[in-house]
Formats: C-alpha cells, sequence, structure tokens
C-alpha cells in the first residue's frame, strides 16, 4: 500500500516558510531565472601530456584485466579505463567465475575505490604517523624483542585468500616466526566451515533436476555468475530442453525465487528432508511411486514426494545441493546422495580448496580469540575484515583487541577494528595492488592495479613484506618473482599473456572423486548442521536465521552508497536490513512491515523493524549482517540494525534460542515497490510448460489502428534497436541495476528521497507474487524505457526534449528538457526519471572521477531514463563507419545485458536476420507489456515457464 | 467637470502601447540575435596562448601535416594537442633557447603540461566525434577556417547547433575528398554541385540529425 501522506511531506517542509517570503522568493528566481541561462562559456584550459604514454589514446577508454576477490575466491574482470581513471567494470569472458558476466557488488567496487571516506593517512594512537615509523615498529629486529624467540606472541588476522604470493609471504614469515599465529576470516565466506580442504563444483547446465536445500547457488558464492549461466542455459529454449529446479528453504533466495517447485519449511526441516532424500536414495533407489511422508505436513510431504520421483526417473541427471546453513554434515549429505543416484563425477565433483589454510581448524578466528583470552597476543596485525565488528558480538572481539599492546589495523577505511587498534595503515583498494588469486576452480590470476593508490594507502602485499624487513618491497616485484619462482609464467612473454587475458590456461585444479561420503554415518542425526534444533523440540519457537546481505555482503560494501540505494532483490528495501517474517507469524506476533521487533537472546539483544514477507516460512526470522555499524563511515552511519550482536557463532547461521517481541515502535522503510501483487494486469507473464507447449507462436501481429503518425520521421535507418527480455532467466540478482548505474551516471538520492519514490535509477527490477500468501508464485521483471515506437511521452512534451530517432530510439535531450514531467506522466511503464535536486552538487572529486565520459551527468530540473546506453551504439556506429565496415547489430551490447549472468537480456537490431533479439520475437512466449495500448515497445519479453511436476501431471 | 486629461495624453498611451509592443517583441528577439552574436560564440576573437606557437610558420611555410601533433583526429573523437615531446624533434635545436620557448622548456623540465587556452568549446552535453567527419570527407578548413593563415588561432565558425545542423540536414556543398582534408584553401576541381553529391554516395554520409547523434 503506498502512505500517500508520506509523498506530500515537501508539501508541510513548506509550512516551514511564510506565505509573503514564499511569494518574495517566487518573484526572486522568476526574475533571475532567465539571467541564469545568460552566461558566457567559462575559459578552459587544454591540458596535454608531457610525453605520451603509448598505451593512452585520449578519449579512448583501455580495458585492463584484472581480479575481484570476495571471501577469498576470485572472479576475473576487466576494466575500462579512461586516461588512467577507472569508470567500467565488466566480468572477464575468459574466467571460469564470470563467463563475461558480473555481480552487483563486483560492479558497485568501483565506487568503493572512488570513496572519499577511505582511510587517508597512518594513525598511531590518534596521531598521524607515517610508513617508516610504522614499519621500524614491525620490523623483525624490533618485534622480534616483544614476540618472544619462536614468535609465538605475534598473530596476524587476514581475510580468506588464495593468493599464491600471500602464502609465500607468509611462509617467509614462519621462517621468521616459527609460532607465529595465522587466521582467516570472513563471516560469511565458506572458509568458517571447518574441514573445507575439498569443494564441491556442480555442471548445472547437464543437470534435468536440480534440488537445493537452503542453498542459493545462483546469487550467492563465488562459482554463482556460472552457476547462473548454466541453470539459464538447460532452460534457454523450453521447447527443446527445460531443466526443474526444487528449492526448500525458510526465506527467498534468487534461486528460491526461480525455483518451479518450492517449499517454506524451518532450517530444521530442510534438515530433515535431506536426511529423508539420503534415506531413501540410500536403499536401493527412491520409492519413485506412491506419496512419501516426510512428517512435516502435506506441503512437505508433496515436495519430497516430486523430488523422489524426480530424482528415480532422472537417475544421473539430477543434482544435489546443500546450503552453508546445514553445515558441513549437509554438504556430507549432499555429497553422499549425489553419489547414490549416479551424479558424482558428470554433474558433481570436488576439487581441492584454493584457500589458504582451509580445511585447519587451527586457524580458525575461535583459536584468535583464545589466543587473546590467554593473553598470549603481544603483537597482532589485522589486515582488511574489519573482525570487530564482523564478528559475533557475544564474542567481544574488540576488547580482546584492545588488550594488546602492539596491534595495528590495516583497512580499505578506519573502521570499528581500527578503533580497537593501536595503529591504522590505509589499505590499497584491489584496483589500486598488485597480487594474485585463485578462482573457486583453482584457476589463478594476477590482480593488476588500474590507478596509484588514490589516498596513499599501502598494498597487502607491502605490508607482508615490511612485516618480513623488506619495507621498501615493490609489491609488482614481490608477484612477478614469486610467480617466476613457482614456475606460473616464467618467460615475459607468457606473463603479458597472463595479463592481457587475466588468467593463467590450465592452472584449474585436477577434478576429483566427490568426497566426505566417509563422514556420512556421522552426520546422519537428529541434531543435524549447526544451531539446528528439531522443530519438536520448539514448535512455536522462533528460529532466527542469519546470511550475508544481498546487497552490502558481510558489511564490506555499507559505505558503498549504489548497493546501499540497490534495492534487495527480494524485498526491495533500500538503505537499510529488516527482519523478514511470514504473514502468520507477522500476525502472531501482532506486527506489520515496519514495525520494530526486540530479538533478545543470552548472548545479545537487537531491535529492527521488520518486513513482511508473503512465502516466508513460518516462525523463521531471517536476518542480514553489514548494517547497523558502530564506527560507520558517512554513508552507512545510521543506516539498519546490526545482526552480528546476537549471532550466535561463526560457521552457525541459526539460532533457536532466541525470543521475539514486538517493540512497539515503527519506522517508515525505504522500499521502492509498494505494490507486490500485478491486480490482475499481467506484465509479468508465465505458463506451465504443458502450456506452452500447446501454445504456437502469434501469428505476426496486425498492427493497431493508429492515429499517429506512420513512420519515423527522418526515414528508417540500417540500424532498428531491440531488446528481448527472458522472464524466465531472470533470476534478480540486480547486477544489471548497478551496472546501468555505473554506465550511465545514475547519481544516488538517499533514504529520504527513496521513500518519496524518487530514485533514480533507469532499470529497476519489479517483482509480483500471486496466489496465496503462504506459495506465491513470484514473477521478476525488469522494467526500463521500453522504446516505444509510438511512444506517449513524445507526442506531449511541449519543448521537443523527448524525440524519436531514426534507427529506433525513444530520445530523451537533456539540454532541452525543462522538467515539466508531462512525459512521466503519460508514460504506462513508469520509467522516466526526474532530477528534483541536483545529486551531484555534492560529490567528492574522487567520486566525479567514477563518472563515464561518454554520458552528460544531468542537472536539477531534468528528466532522464533508459537510452539502450546510445553511447554505446554511437560509439559503434562511429567506429565501424571509420573503418568502412558494416555494423553488425549484435557488436553493441548494453551495460545491463552485458552484467547479465544468466543472459537473460538479450539486445541488438531487428534488421540483423538470425541474430538472438531477431529470433526471440517469434517465440511463442514472446509478449509486449501492456501491448493493448498500441505503444509497440521494442523491449519484448519472453514469459517465464513454470516447469513443476505437478503442473506435468495435470497435464 | 473639468478634463482629467490633457489632449497631448492621447499621443502619450499610443506611444506608452506602442513602446511596450516594442518590448515584447524587441527584447526576445534582441536577446535571440544576442546569443547569436560572436561576442557569445566567441567566434572570431584571437585567443592568446602561453606559447606565440605560430600556425602560419608551422602549417603554412613548413608545411607540416596537421596530422603531425592532431595526431588522434583520424582514429578518435579528440583531435588532441601534441604532447609537450612532440615539440622537441625540431625544437630541441630551433628556438630552444628563447624566452618564448620558455613554458615549453618548464613543462619538459618539470613535467607539468603547459596550460593551452581552447580556442573551440563545445558544451559538455554535446559528444563531437572528429573521426567520423574526417573519414566522410569534412576538411579540417571547413569548421577551423585558413588555420595556415592564423598567428593567433581564433574560432572560425559560430559552433551553434544551427549551424552543425545546417550540413548534416545537407553536407554536400562541404564534402571534399578524404585525401584532401586536411588541404588548406582546397578548391573543387569540378562543380562542388556535382562532386558533393558523388561524395555523399562515395563515402557513404549519412549525416543523421537524431539528436542522439550528439547529445547523449
Amino acid at each position: 500500500m503506498t502512505d500517500y501522506a508520506a509523498l506530500f511531506t515537501s508539501a508541510q517542509e513548506m509550512d516551514e516558510v511564510s506565505r509573503r517570503s514564499f511569494l518574495k522568493l517566487l518573484g526572486a528566481s522568476m526574475a533571475l531565472a532567465g539571467v541564469d541561462g545568460c552566461t558566457r562559456m567559462p575559459a578552459e584550459k587544454i591540458l596535454q601530456y608531457v610525453e605520451q604514454p603509448p598505451e593512452v589514446t585520449p578519449g579512448v577508454a583501455s580495458h585492463y584485466a584484472t581480479a575481484f576477490s570476495m571471501d577469498g575466491y576470485a572472479t576475473g574482470l576487466v576494466v575500462d579505463s579512461h586516461e588512467g581513471r577507472p569508470t567500467k567494470i565488466e566480468g572477464n569472458p575468459l574466467h571460469p567465475a564470470s563467463l563475461g558476466a558480473s555481480t552487483a557488488q563486483q560492479q558497485a567496487s568501483l565506487l568503493q575505490l572512488y570513496d572519499p571516506d577511505r582511510g587517508r593517512r597512518i594513525v598511531q594512537d590518534g596521531r598521524a604517523s607515517s610508513w617508516d615509523a610504522w614499519a621500524a615498529e614491525w620490523t623483525p629486529s624490533v618485534a622480534r624483542s616483544r614476540v618472544g624467540s619462536r614468535g609465538e606472541g605475534l598473530h596476524l588476522l587476514l581475510e580468506p585468500t588464495s593468493s599464491p604470493t600471500v602464502a609465500s609471504l607468509l611462509d617467509k614469515l614462519r621462517g621468521m616466526y616459527p609460532g607465529m599465529g595465522v587466521y582467516f576470516y570472513s563471516p560469511a565466506g565458506p572458509a568458517t566451515m571447518p574441514g573445507g580442504a575439498s569443494l564441491a563444483q556442480y555442471d548445472l547446465s547437464a543437470a534435468d533436476v536440480i534440488v537445493c536445500f537452503d542453498a542459493d547457488p545462483l546469487a550467492t558464492g563465488p562459482m554463482s555468475l556460472a552457476y547462473a549461466r548454466q541453470f539459464a542455459d538447460g532452460r534457454r529454449h523450453p521447447a527443446t530442453r527445460m531443466n526443474r529446479l526444487y528449492v526448500a528453504e525458510p526465506a527467498y533466495t534468487c534461486t528460491g525465487m526461480a525455483a518451479d517447485d518450492r517449499l517454506r519449511c524451518r532450517p530444521a526441516v530442510v534438515q530433515g528432508l535431506l536426511e529423508r532424500v539420503y534415506a531413501s536414495v540410500s536403499h536401493g533407489g527412491a520409492s519413485g511411486a506412491g506419496a512419501v511422508s516426510s512428517g512435516f505436513g502435506d506441503g512437505a510431504d508433496a515436495w519430497l514426494t516430486n523430488v523422489l520421483a524426480d530424482i528415480e526417473s532422472h537417475r544421473g541427471r539430477v543434482v544435489v545441493i546443500a546450503g552453508d546453513r546445514l553445515g558441513p554434515q549437509g554438504q556430507a549429505l549432499a555429497a553422499a546422495i549425489n553419489g547414490a543416484i549416479g551424479a558424482t563425477g558428470s554433474l558433481v565433483w570436488t576439487t581441492p580448496s584454493p584457500l589458504l589454510g582451509a580445511g585447519d581448524a587451527g586457524s580458525n578466528l575461535a583459536k584468535l580469540k583464545e589466543a587473546l583470552d590467554a593473553n598470549a597476543v603481544s603483537s597482532l596485525v589485522c589486515i582488511g575484515g574489519n573482525a570487530v565488528y564482523r564478528s559475533p558480538g557475544s564474542l567481544r572481539l574488540g576488547d580482546g583487541i584492545r588488550r594488546v599492546a602492539h596491534s595495528t589495523y590495516v583497512g580499505l577505511h578506519a573502521d570499528e577494528t581500527s578503533q580497537a587498534s593501536h595503529w591504522y595503515v590505509p589499505l590499497a583498494h584491489y584496483l589500486e595492488s598488485w597480487g594474485d588469486a585463485r578462482a573457486y576452480d583453482g584457476t589463478l590470476s594476477v590482480v593488476q592495479p588500474l590507478v596509484q593508490p588514490l589516498f596513499g594507502a599501502r598494498q597487502e602485499v607491502e605490508v607482508l613484506s615490511a612485516l618480513a624487513g623488506e619495507a621498501a618491497a615493490d609489491p609488482f616485484t614481490v608477484v612477478r618473482s614469486n610467480w617466476q619462482s613457482a614456475g606460473h609464467a616464467a618467460s615475459d612473454d607468457a606473463w603479458s599473456e597472463v595479463l592481457r587475458k587475466g588468467v593463467l590456461e590450465g592452472s584449474a585444479y585436477p577434478r576429483g572423486a566427490s568426497g566426505r561420503s566417509d563422514s556420512v554415518a556421522s552426520a546422519v542425526g537428529r541434531t543435524g548442521g549447526p544451531g539446528l534444533r528439531p522443530v519438536e523440540d520448539h514448535p512455536d519457537g522462533i528460529d532466527v536465521i542469519f546470511a550475508a546481505d544481498a546487497r552490502v555482503h558481510d558489511g564490506r560494501f555499507s559505505n558503498t552508497a549504489w548497493l546501499q540505494e540497490l534495492p534487495d532483490p527480494i524485498t526491495k528495501l533500500t538503505w537499510g536490513n529488516a527482519g523478514l517474517l511470514s504473514p502468520a507469524t507477522a500476525r502472531r506476533l501482532g506486527v506489520a512491515t515496519g514495525d520494530v521487533v526486540a530479538i533478545e537472546r543470552a548472548g545479545g539483544s537487537m531491535r529492527i523493524p521488520v518486513i513482511v514477507s508473503p512465502g516466508h516460512a513460518d516462525n523463521v526470522l531471517a536476518l542480514s549482517f553489514g548494517y547497523g555499524r558502530a564506527g560507520a563511515e558517512s554513508v552507512a552511519r545510521g543506516i539498519g540494525a546490526n545482526a552480528y550482536e546476537i549471532w550466535p557463532a561463526v560457521g552457525t547461521f541459526v539460532a533457536t534460542d532466541a525470543t521475539v517481541r514486538s517493540a512497539g515502535a515503527h519506522r517508515q522503510l525505504a522500499i521502492t515497490q509498494s505494490h507486490w501483487s500485478m491486480d490482475a494486469r499481467d506484465p509479468a507473464q508465465s505458463l506451465s510448460l504443458a502450456e506452452y507447449q500447446r501454445k504456437t507462436p502469434a501469428p505476426a501481429r496486425k498492427r493497431q489502428l493508429s492515429l499517429y503518425q506512420p513512420d519515423a520521421p527522418n526515414g528508417v535507418a540500417a540500424q532498428q534497436w531491440a531488446m528481448t527480455i527472458d522472464l524466465g532467466n531472470c533470476i534478480g540478482c540486480s547486477a544489471c541495476v548497478v551496472a546501468c548505474q555505473a554506465e550511465n551516471n545514475i547519481p544516488v538520492v538517499g533514504p529520504d528521497d527513496v521513500r518519496k519514490s524518487r530514485e533514480m535509477h533507469w532499470l529497476r527490477i519489479d517483482r509480483y507474487l500471486d496466489g496465496a500468501e503462504n506459495d506465491p508464485a513470484v514473477s521478476l521483471q525488469p522494467m526500463l524505457c521500453q522504446q516505444c515506437e509510438k511512444a506517449p511521452c513524445e507526442y506531449v512534451c511541449p519543448v521537443g526534449a523527448a524525440t524519436h530517432s531514426a534507427d529506433g530510439l525513444n530520445e530523451m535531450v537533456y539540454n532541452r528538457c525543462v522538467g515539466t514531467r508531462f512525459c512521466s506522466n503519460n508514460c504506462p511503464y513508469k520509467v522516466r526519471r526526474f532530477n528534483w535536486f541536483d545529486y551531484n552538487a555534492e560529490l567528492a572529486e574522487t567520486e566525479r572521477m567514477a563518472k563515464n565520459p561518454d554520458v552528460t551527468v544531468r542537472e536539477r530540473g531534468v528528466m532522464e531514463k533508459c537510452t539502450f546506453c546510445v553511447q554505446r551504439i554511437r560509439e559503434a556506429e562511429i567506429s565501424s563507419q571509420v573503418d568502412g565496415r558494416a555494423l553488425r547489430g549484435s557488436e553493441v551490447v548494453t551495460a545491463c545485458a552485458q552484467a547479465c549472468p544468466t543472459r537473460a537480456i538479450v539486445f541488438g537490431s531487428l534488421t540483423d536476420p538470425g541474430s538472438e533479439v531477431v529470433t526471440s520475437r517469434a517465440d511463442a512466449r514472446a509478449y509486449q507489456v501492456l501491448e493493448e495500448l498500441g505503444t509497440e515497445p521494442r523491449v519484448q519479453y519472453l514469459a517465464r515457464i513454470r516447469n513443476a511436476r505437478a503442473a506435468e501431471e495435470q497435464a | 467637470m473639468a478634463q482629467l486629461f490633457p489632449r497631448w495624453a492621447n499621443v502619450a498611451a499610443r506611444a506608452i502601447l506602442l513602446a511596450l509592443l516594442c518590448l515584447v517583441v524587441g527584447v526576445p528577439l534582441g536577446l535571440m540575435a544576442w546569443v547569436r552574436s560572436p561576442n557569445v560564440t566567441s567566434l572570431g576573437a584571437p585567443v592568446s596562448q602561453p606559447v606565440p606557437f605560430d600556425h602560419v610558420v608551422h602549417a603554412h611555410d613548413l608545411q607540416i601535416n596537421c596530422e603531425y601533433c592532431h595526431a588522434t583526429v583520424m582514429r578518435t573523437a579528440q583531435a588532441s594537442l601534441p604532447s609537450t615531446q612532440t615539440c622537441m624533434p625540431c625544437h630541441s635545436d630551433t628556438w630552444r633557447k628563447s624566452a618564448a620557448f620558455a613554458p615549453v622548456r618548464v613543462s619538459l623540465a618539470r613535467g607539468t603540461p603547459v596550460q593551452w587556452n581552447r580556442v573551440n568549446a563545445l558544451p559538455d552535453f554535446v559528444y563531437f566525434n572528429h573521426s567520423i567527419h574526417v573519414a566522410k570527407g569534412v576538411g579540417c578548413e571547413t569548421c577551423h577556417g585558413r588555420i595556415d593563415q592564423m598567428h593567433q588561432v581564433r574560432q572560425a565558425q559560430p559552433l551553434t547547433m544551427g549551424w552543425c545542423v545546417s550540413c548534416h540536414r545537407d553536407p554536400t556543398p562541404i564534402l571534399r575528398p578524404v585525401d584532401q582534408v586536411t588541404t588548406m584553401g582546397w578548391r573543387p576541381p569540378v562543380s562542388q554541385a556535382v562532386l558533393g553529391k558523388q561524395l555523399l554516395v562515395m563515402n557513404h554520409v549519412k549525416a543523421p540529425t537524431d539528436c542522439t547523434t550528439c547529445h547523449r
């Protein structure tokens, strides 16, 4: 429901000004309005290079391959650089964890590079210091005196890493300090799981049936981009091949929204179902016929029956995936099931973990905590990770670190951890650093810098070298010589090739058989994964579940405004987190969306507003990490609530001992989509596979009678740009939204303006829920300017700022726009955005550097909207013309299509026969949104196919 | 009752009405004329530079091709200004010690750029691309004038949108063979009306007038 009162708060704000003074101001601004335009263009200087770098051509972007690491695993990227200034991030098509796509966080890491809140100077106990002073205190000859003869007083806390260079530097340090403690920690990474020395990998493209137990392989984790692509490949052409996705989960994930058959259930039920599947397949096969009783209710029975029947009928082509929340036991069960149903080897295999210290319980955060409590730490160096904030509140890690006599925090920002440490050294961003990292499958990449450290920050390699006594080490030399000594890309040619391609070819680990089945026997038990408690023990108790946030992850991106303003894929919430409750549980607690609940556990308490989420499991409260930071920087300050406060323990993502009650307060959440129902208008269509197979492609659409002019005024151009979006393959990950924001200089408006519906995203992903509130059908629909051939916006613009181009683009001319907003009023798709304020006026100098120089930065009072990335179209046209060749429509890729992991967005020219955008229009699934209006949009959608087994049987 | 207004009041009233009409019509017209005047478009005013670089010497007397310094004009949006190093092959010897050459010496010694003053400026919302114009046979001279006769470079054309669009609507009067784009003072060997039409077809000249051709 829209809160109309909130939309008109600006009118109340006006009351503070008296009518007389308002009229005075009005008169004055009228008088001065004209004068504003009568300025001469300012005199400009042109600064040329003193010595032209051969690789730089002014005005032309160069592209460099590098790698982004999260929780230790690398994803290969290609970064655009304009005159040495990184401006856009894309996926590296040659990298196995990217395949050319990128996530929202990878896109937004560009803005993180330019974050003006990043640490700018080295600080010792609140006083500015210097690198030399820091290095002098930590050089081995000095440090040795306080860390003991074997160095047992020295402890290092790093983020999980797969870097061979870091490994060799740590080996070097171990040579000097054999007793040194090294720990790897990130809250959401698989590294927190003990025994993770081998990792399961899947080939989802070959699977007919995918069964996920509280797992989100399509949108979280180091291989999500690859898995999403594989999943989509299995259903890209449903007429010939269509996989089926089963998901059992407590709270919606992107994978759950994409599921054909989804069961909402409590975490312990997920574990129970997994065990029942294991019991069934391990005893000579699933009982294919007849209904199965799960003991968890009718819904679970039906779900389990379908899963077992499909496992039986698709043997060898079924993959079972268990999520991190189920713990190592759940992983072992899934591995055993995959072995029993013949998936192992072809669809599932394992590789050694590339992470340092994987499977070594001695490198867990808990061990550091033990050492801190025993006062055995005389010197502590934390590099990245902000562990004080990102660890369970009950651990009181900050207090432990404060007691350490010599402590250093090396981080992007001066944050909670730096406040607990004596020294703070700014850490260089990955776009400023030399390094290396392995992907989930072991593929080795070089991290190469795009720019010198902006704020004089120090690289991880530099810090570790300094600890080894080489404070002046050159990071490039360290990395290069390490590769040489390891025999990777030893020759300069091979090294250049690695830098150019972004991957060392053939460096993926060999595939092993699926491991861990040995531990299955011990894994099957009533208790299940960490923190799980059988439902019958507390039928009305509330399970609180924890997960990294879909936007700011574990909090590392909390100061990145693009991600703060990115609507959550599930709830469309921006600027904050919320506790998710099912409608029934919310009624029981007497709360509604926006009402604050108090959550209390033995270890801590917190208050957080809730969102009532249809399709959510009853008696489950879902929380996300990354908000409510006590020592936050300016963007993150005061945003959301801190779920770490009540997080029971590292590696445990369920708390069953919490009490939840209404706190009697209400907050107005900044949610971008207030209507979740389509109200029978059906913009996002879907149909079952059987319906689709019966359906014949619609006959060539007869043009509707129209009063509008028959043809484009400029005649018809060689290219006719168009887009097709496959709703069956949109998983809601929102990478396209941030990619669009980065490419098109879209401003961030802040939480207050989002509440007034003033967000500026040119591309939004609408989420609709149809059917029963407990088991709704989810529809996701990326909605952007439909580039109507008969555009309603164009006819109402009084100044001709909305025009039509010969190649079918609905153009927006900023310099003509006077801001009447008639166009937005007349747009049936509501995709036009108005600059209520000059959102770019207060950007820091560094943030301006992130702007794309090929796109105008819009001013206050100007309307804007999706342009189909016209700057990319025109650039491709010009370069093909200069080269004297014909342009192929498929040469142009819009930012959203380029980022999309599932390739759900296809762009091209309708005059390019055989191209995907043309063939997709012949599909029986193709339709136009609000076709009855006769706007003839150039964006077409392919209806989502729901491939539930139940529908198949009915058919 | 005596008359409230004298007789001349009629004339005055008419004159005032006329003056108001002139004001209403004249002020907008005047403003429209003013924004097109050289005062606003910076047309024709020579721009002084920190180094008295003389195009007459370089482009006319020495016949150095435009591309020697404006090296990216054929390939990219910007013609670009030469790096300081570009001057040095000749000027490591010539004029090396003169005071006029000091900014170049300083630039080279300190690694700081020479601060040239922009002559041809377009608003930030205009995306002009040199390479496509050159590739289609629009000569340097067409927009920049007889650079080889300018001691101090000045803006030769108004660079208003109307001026741009006039060519985009009909480029035939200004098209020349692509190998003649850098020639100064080029004259068509046959009638421009005939040649322009030929070149339009031969070079696949489109000259689109879509708004997004320049505004993105």
